[in-house]
């Protein structure tokens, strides 16, 4: 006979054993829980507290930067000439300007930058305004995006075809060659699609010849056999992601090195996607200047270094701007340059090798063959525009080397440092070859009073939306709804809490609709299990057995409904960009503490106010 | 489990709850033809698709309240090649420009206007407020992007559904679901209303929302299957909506209501948000007692559906 258990009958079997055992503690949570539950709000309410008195802008004048002035001498002269003083702080050495309005930051830094020996020194930065025992807690205020805070963000894309063409050129320039030295004539080369070489051999027999050829020069291209006599020669895939790796790397690199010229304590470079870069620079509100320390080129050369006090010699200066002196005219520059990178040599010592192409492997052969013994400098510099539009050229050198060897298209310099110095150079040799020209594809401005706006909209919203659900709440349930009430308070605090804790965290615009939206369906969870309730009290079951089956029977659809929201939340967060991720992070982390609140907090709530009632005729 | 209805009430409430269900066809009738219509709105009138997603420049500048919007266009057709849309934003003197870019492998603010400079005659302080420069294969990304979100979205919830619910079940959430996005998506058409990134984000919020209360009345409707098998779906379904009535209607309230705080307080950026979302929660609310409880009756479920895996007795 077939046996048919309903799973319904099993459950509630199940269910009254389980009532059983733990009958003596219904309605009871141990005192563990409510601790972990204050400790938790406390934590999070000290966390969210600084982000409450906000940030207020500052001019950082670091140590360096030489203040001529005593403090109340530059309290006085700022004072003068009307800008709003919240107040100097001084430590270390460094001193921190903080004002009371945002819109006198760069108004501020031009007039300091009179007052001080060196104005590359003083950065537009962001001081705390909460009060020194909190932030002694290690506590900080939320980040707050760019729509909110007011700034400049770009979005560059790095090109990489010419990388890619480059690599192309010099295996051209390399096989020519070989079909010269090893006298196989009529073979054509010419360039396919997707950066492929396509030999055309006039003798399909040499075809081994090749293939033997590249894959022992050549060993980062692989060949394929087309037809008779026909070669394509391509990248290996992996290859090609380091090489685009790499560029995209050096370039960011580079763009770090230059957008710290700017001064600014926030600033934030970071790769997006593949071949892009996002720069963020808060409190900027002319994009020009950084665009042109954006756009700035950097090129690279060898020169031959002449001794001391020489006449017909130019003088650079390294990083510790001792003079070097070298000939007039450099033995080759950064665009014969293909590739560097940092190994580990023979010695076992640090090494970078380098390959230059064909012309550039002739002029090095060339010099090093009369120069064995003798010294090699290395010279990196940086063209970029200033406010005026004049270019300013700034060149250093970046290594000294002694010629070992007779040196050809692929050499390698030693004495550079410890491994960690050869990569910064390898990065550097790269850059200054300028193979990847980099486009500003996007450029958003937000003016910093459009900033303000967008906050205290944005809040006034939170708060009128927070009101109407307290209100509401309160009359609609009544007994109940000031638990739904205090659990909806409880929810918001560790969502700011949890917002300035998690690093990376950014509140934006949507972000705070996001909040706002939470406000709204965080009660939902409390309304869900407060029908329950009710629901089991018309069935006539005393108040505090009512309150165990409601939140029992209630917690299953709880998960199921706040599931789907939770997976959009996923989804946004992981394929979206800037404003819309923190719409993301608010929605999904509104979920997880609405249920954390709803269910935790609110049961303990209600375990200590009503666990014990055993009234029947309870109105809820 | 589930007895909230005893016998007598649900005979003397018998005629009731027939209107329940003829309510219900009534309402899902309507959904169905306001969903075809707003299928032909969106084929025949397209969408204004934003900056984010055409890629160009707009421009939101403070003026002098008294320059006029012909004296602007004037100096900005001077000075641009492309036609420069100038939209007043709001308050007197605050304006948006827009206009769109050469589709070049330059940097893209090459081709921006300086606005600053362009406005110059018109003796007034020129504040700009905002600004943003999108290169068209940028735009072209974050669309195919969003169209991802938007796919990928629905996909794992469908997996979801399917895994939870079973399918006669899952189908009515579903179409409620498919419902609500297309009656956002058709007013955003009609309206030739933005269409940007933060409504994309909406879109998808609704997503998860408009589910959140189909999935509620799924619940009950699966409890009742279970619990009273002998009861037609009409009835359970009727009983399933009006258990979950006073919650569907306190969510949608509160969520309503910080949605209207939300369109009052915050602003321009914020209103086609709003907007979007407020059309989505109520649609959403009716949807899932309408089409979302009758599609299941149409694909004939019952409590067979139901009923559970027999336990064999063999091993």
């Amino acid at each position: 006979m077939e046996k048919l258990v309903r799973k319904q009958g099993a459950f509630t079997a199940n269910y009254a054993m389980k009532r059983q055992t733990r009958k003596k503690l219904l309605n009871h949570n141990s005192p563990w829980k409510y601790g972990v539950l204050i400790v938790t709000i406390i934590v999070m309410l000290l966390s969210a507290l600084p982000s409450l008195f906000g940030e207020d802008a500052a001019i950082e004048v670091s140590n360096k930067a030489g203040l001529s002035v005593s403090l109340i001498e530059l309290h006085k002269q700022l004072q003068l000439a009307g800008i709003d003083i919240k107040r100097i702080d001084q430590a270390d050495g460094q001193t921190l300007v903080v004002l009371a309005k945002q819109a006198q930051q760069t108004q501020t830094k031009l007039l300091l930058a009179k007052l001080v020996a060196k104005p590359e020194h003083l950065t537009l930065a962001l001081a705390p305004a909460a009060p020194s025992w909190l932030l002694s807690l290690g506590v900080a205020p939320i980040k707050l995006g760019l729509d909110l805070r007011g700034g400049v963000q770009f979005l560059l894309d790095v090109d990489l075809e010419p990388v890619y063409r480059l690599h192309g050129e010099s295996l051209v320039d390399s096989i020519k060659q070989f079909s010269r030295e090893q006298k196989l004539m009529g073979t054509q080369v010419r360039y396919g699609d997707d950066d492929s070489i396509i030999l055309v051999l006039a003798n399909s027999e040499t075809s081994d010849q090749y293939r033997q050829f590249i894959r022992s020069q050549h060993p980062r291209w692989q060949v394929k056999q087309e037809g008779d006599g026909i070669l394509t020669v391509s990248l290996k895939q992996t290859e090609k992601e380091l090489l685009r790796d790499f560029t995209v790397k050096q370039n960011l690199q580079t763009m770090r090195g230059r957008i710290s010229q700017l001064g600014i304590t926030e600033a934030l470079v970071q790769r997006q996607g593949e071949h892009r870069i996002r720069i963020e620079l808060p409190g900027v509100q002319d994009p020009a200047a950084a665009k042109s320390v954006i756009g700035a080129t950097a090129s690279l050369a060898f020169y031959e270094v002449k001794p001391p006090g020489s006449v017909n010699a130019k003088i650079l200066r390294d990083d510790t701007l001792t003079p070097v002196y070298v000939s007039r005219k450099p033995v080759l520059g950064g665009e014969h340059i293909i590739d560097a990178r940092a190994g580990i040599g023979e010695m076992g010592g640090a090494e970078v090798s380098i390959t230059l192409d064909n012309a550039g492997g002739k002029l090095m052969s060339a010099f090093s063959r009369d120069n064995i013994g003798h010294p090699m400098a290395t010279s990196y510099s940086e063209y970029s525009r200033n406010a005026q539009g004049e270019v300013s050229q700034q060149t250093r050198v970046i290594s000294i080397a002694t010629i070992q060897s007779q040196l050809g298209n692929r050499f390698s310099i030693t004495g550079a440092g410890d491994y960690q110095e050869a990569q910064q150079l390898a990065l550097l040799l790269r850059a200054g070859s300028m193979t990847a020209p980099v486009t500003i594809v996007e450029e958003r401005t937000i003016g910093p009073s459009l900033g303000a706006e967008n906050i205290v909209n944005g809040f006034a919203a939170l708060a009128l939306g927070m009101a109407m659900t307290l209100v509401f709440m309160g009359f609609w349930y009544r007994r109940l709804g000031w638990v739904a009430n205090v659990a909806l308070v409880a929810n918001i605090v560790i969502l700011f809490g949890l917002l300035a804790l998690i690093p990376g965290a950014v509140l934006t615009l949507p972000g705070i609709a996001g909040l706002v939206l939470t406000v709204g369906m965080a009660v939902d969870t409390n309304v869900l299990i407060f029908e329950r309730i009710k629901d089991n009290l018309k069935q006539g079951r005393d108040f505090a057995h009512a309150i165990d089956r409601g939140f029992d029977s209630a917690f299953g659809t709880i998960l199921d409904a706040n599931l789907t929201t939770m997976i959009t939340a996923v989804v946004l967060y992981s394929i979206g960009n800037g404003p819309i991720q923190g719409f993301a992070l608010t929605l999904g982390l509104g979920l997880l503490t609405s249920m954390f609140t709803g269910i935790f907090a609110s049961r303990a709530l209600i375990n200590w106010a009503y666990g014990r009632n055993f009234n029947r005729d309870v109105r809820v | 489990m589930m007895s909230i209805f005893n016998v007598k009430r649900v005979n003397s409430k018998f005629a009731e709850m027939k209107m329940l269900t003829k309510l219900r066809y009534f309402s899902s009738l309507i959904s169905l033809s306001l969903m075809i219509l707003s299928l032909s709105v969106i084929a025949v009138k397209g969408f204004n698709w934003g900056l984010d997603f055409t890629g160009g420049v707009v421009t939101e500048v403070r003026l002098d309240s008294k320059v006029a919007s012909k004296d602007i266009s004037a100096l900005l057709s001077l000075a641009s090649e492309q036609e420069v849309s100038v939209i007043s934003a709001g308050e007197p003197g605050r304006w948006v420009l827009r206009y769109s870019l050469p589709s070049t492998q330059e940097d893209v603010s090459q081709h921006a206007m300086d606005i600053e400079q362009v406005l110059q005659p018109l003796n007034s302080d020129v504040e700009v407020l905002n600004s943003s420069i999108v290169g068209p294969q940028i735009g072209q990304e974050l669309a195919e992007q969003g169209g991802l979100a938007l796919l990928v979205a629905m996909l794992c919830i469908m997996a979801y559904l399917s895994y939870r619910f079973e399918w006669r079940l899952a189908s009515g959430s579903l179409l409620a679901l498919f419902h609500d996005v297309i009656f956002v998506l058709a007013f955003f058409s009609l309206t030739q209303t933005e269409f940007n990134l933060t409504v994309l984000a909406a879109v998808l919020a609704i997503l998860g929302y408009s589910l959140n209360d189909s999935i509620i009345i799924a619940d009950r409707i699966r409890e009742g299957l279970r619990t009273e098998p002998g009861l037609p779906i009409a009835e359970i379904n009727d009983r399933a909506v009006k258990a979950t009535f006073s919650r569907t209607m306190v969510t949608s309230g509160t969520t309503l209501m910080t949605v209207i705080a939300l369109w009052v307080m915050g602003g321009g950026p914020l209103e086609s948000f709003s907007i979007a979302m407020f059309i989505g929660i109520l649609t959403g609310t009716w949807s899932s007692i309408s089409v979302g409880t009758c599609l299941p009756e149409v694909f004939k479920l019952n409590s067979d559906h139901y009923r559970l895996v027999p336990v064999s007795d063999t091993p």
